[in-house]
């Protein structure tokens, strides 16, 4: 077994990503396709053209998948759409891999999946809406191993009225948990910012409160 | 697949990612390999056949062995995989590459055990 410092490029080396005949990358014509970025050479590349040709394919028959079957309120067809882009999407551009387990066992998690389980995670204490989850494996000491653990810095909106050190507590609690019990991830840090108070209960439930 | 050694020691044996596509998504835990969404869109015609496993998460890698031309080498495998939600992440990963090492030593006897990276693409 081997340390295993280099981590392995997920999409490009199973294939998932690839450079074009003209030598763009697939990923970058189709982000910037989708972006609207102005680019005479996709205009007139035919290679260009083609990827882009095929992304439009795919958007389009999920767009048919929903008119042929509506859901109960006839208006579910965007979500839809959204998430098998995001679907595609996330297979081109997963984020680095991530270190599980013990150093050098070799074995990895996604950047964009382990987020989304920590900022899950988070959500679980009431009135906490995460925000932007940013992961770093660890600066590590010359000689020492690179993959010691990751940082996390956690963006968080919090309820108005919460004792912000003991809500900030309890959401590093609940998500070096899921990065322990959940995933195996070693973590290094946990910072949780609260970016703002946000107070998303129900209108319903609000009623009768003092103000 | 020559470049380090013959084609003899560093030849895929026939059907060997697709074995270990097989092998790795009968561990418990492991949901699917991941699908590689990507690779079909560009190409409906790379679709398994029926009944025949995807591959798009399995890729070998041959590895010199210490001959003078590379002989007696291994076989790098890398495997990415959508794990259940229910299961601990890296118990998966582990049983994944437990699984991998285990088959390739059998098919594959007298050779040096194989490196096995393990990813997980996704949850459900």
């Amino acid at each position: 077994m081997t340390t295993h410092t280099d981590p392995p490029d997920t999409a490009r080396d199973h294939g998932d990503d690839e450079h074009l005949p003209c030598g763009r990358l697939l990923s970058q014509v189709w982000d910037d396709w989708e972006r609207g970025t102005a680019d005479p050479h996709r205009a007139g590349c035919p290679h260009c053209r083609g990827a882009v040709s095929d992304l439009d394919a795919l958007e389009t028959a999920v767009r048919g998948l929903r008119e042929e079957t509506p859901g109960p309120r006839g208006h579910d067809a965007e979500p839809l759409a959204r998430r098998v882009m995001d679907l595609v999407r996330l297979e081109l551009r997963p984020g680095r891999p991530l270190p599980l387990g013990e150093p050098a066992e070799d074995l990895w998690i996604t950047e964009t999946v382990a987020a989304r389980a920590l900022r899950a995670a988070a959500e679980t204490v009431d009135g906490v809406r995460a925000g932007s989850c940013r992961l770093t494996p660890a600066e590590a000491p010359e000689n020492a191993p690179k993959d010691s653990g990751v940082g996390i810095r956690l963006d968080i909106h919090a309820p108005p009225g919460a004792v912000l050190p003991l809500l900030a507590e309890r959401v590093r609690q609940r998500v070096r948990e899921t990065a322990d019990r959940e995933l195996g991830m070693p973590t290094a840090a946990v910072d949780i910012r609260v970016t703002d108070l946000v107070d998303d209960t129900p209108a319903d439930d609000q009623e009768g409160r003092i103000p | 697949m020559t470049a380090h050694g013959t084609q003899t020691t560093h030849t895929a044996p026939a059907g060997l990612a697709e074995e270990v596509a097989r092998v790795v998504s009968a561990v418990p835990g492991v949901a699917f390999l991941k699908p590689g969404l990507a690779a079909r869109l560009r190409s409906p015609w790379s679709c398994p056949a029926p009944g025949r496993p995807s591959t798009a998460g399995v890729r070998l890698t041959p590895f010199p062995g210490p001959g003078p031309e590379g002989e007696g080498g291994g076989w790098q495998v890398d495997v990415q995989v959508v794990a259940l939600r229910r299961a601990r992440t890296v118990e998966v990963a582990r049983a994944a590459r437990a699984a991998v090492q285990g088959h390739l030593a059998e098919v594959l006897p007298g050779r040096p055990p194989a490196r096995v990276t393990v990813t997980v693409t996704g949850l459900v």
